[in-house]
């Protein structure tokens, strides 16, 4: 595998983890689905697992970047593992609505999964470490726009956090923005 | 508090955009250390599994 069709298959594997932290955005602002403190460490662990690939398309694909990719899809594992077993057992509830059938926490063990196989199998390329020159311009659009889309939901992600925890740590169950009702005294989440 | 990681990791976004490959990774281990500490505080429940 050449250093090229590398960092192509590393640009769609972030354009994944964008798309699932722009569905996250999304469920969160149109359905008013607000995360839980637990959620919001697995985006977190998105960004974390992403922030590898970044680093591939940046600087070109090493195996070090590849250990952050899969390092931070399994502390994310770990986050979204805790919240599958606490609802595991038939009866004791579930957190958010169900997406074709599973909830937002199962996609993500999913997703973390993935992250982790997808980046043990690249790994098993060893042409793609071999000195490669500069990307030509046309095969830089979509990596680059992946990683800008990343800082981009990071930087959402700053804001949301602050909007919904404040600056201490988050109460259990979220039921509305905290900072606007302790600041501003605004409502704008959903009233229980 | 709970934005601390993102903003480690935005940091560590910013200093990779500029070329900087180390303090990036340094801005990344960083962001996952808050992470797992912030995971520590909040899952504070008993898993329910009755093993």
């Amino acid at each position: 595998m050449t250093s090229d069709l590398s960092r192509l298959l590393n640009a769609l594997g972030l354009v994944a983890v964008d798309t699932v932290l722009v569905l996250a955005f999304a469920d969160q602002l149109w359905f008013r689905d607000l995360p839980c403190p637990i959620c919001i460490l697995q985006r977190a662990g998105f960004i974390a697992a992403g922030f590898g690939l970044a680093l591939n398309l940046m600087f070109g694909p090493r195996p070090s970047h590849y250990s952050l990719a899969i390092l931070g899809a399994m502390v994310g594992s770990i986050v979204s593992a805790d919240q599958v077993l606490h609802y595991i057992v038939p009866g004791s509830g579930a957190y958010g609505d169900a997406i074709f059938g599973l909830h937002l926490y199962t996609w993500s063990l999913i997703m973390f999964v993935a992250v982790v196989l997808g980046s043990a199998v690249m790994l098993l390329f060893d042409r793609q470490f071999d000195t490669a020159g500069p990307l030509p311009w046309r095969l830089k659009v979509l990596p680059m726009s992946a990683v800008a889309l990343l800082a981009l939901l990071t930087l959402g992600n700053i804001a949301s956090a602050l909007a919904i925890c404040g600056a201490g740590l988050c109460p259990e169950a979220p039921s509305g923005y905290l900072i606007f009702h302790e600041n501003l005294g605004l409502a704008l989440a959903k009233t229980p | 508090m709970m934005s601390l990681p993102f903003l480690l990791f935005a940091c560590g976004l910013a200093a990779a955009w500029t070329s900087r490959r180390e303090a990036a990774m340094g801005f990344w281990v960083a962001g996952v250390l808050v992470l797992l500490v912030l995971f520590r505080f909040h899952a504070t429940d008993v898993l329910n599994l009755g093993l």
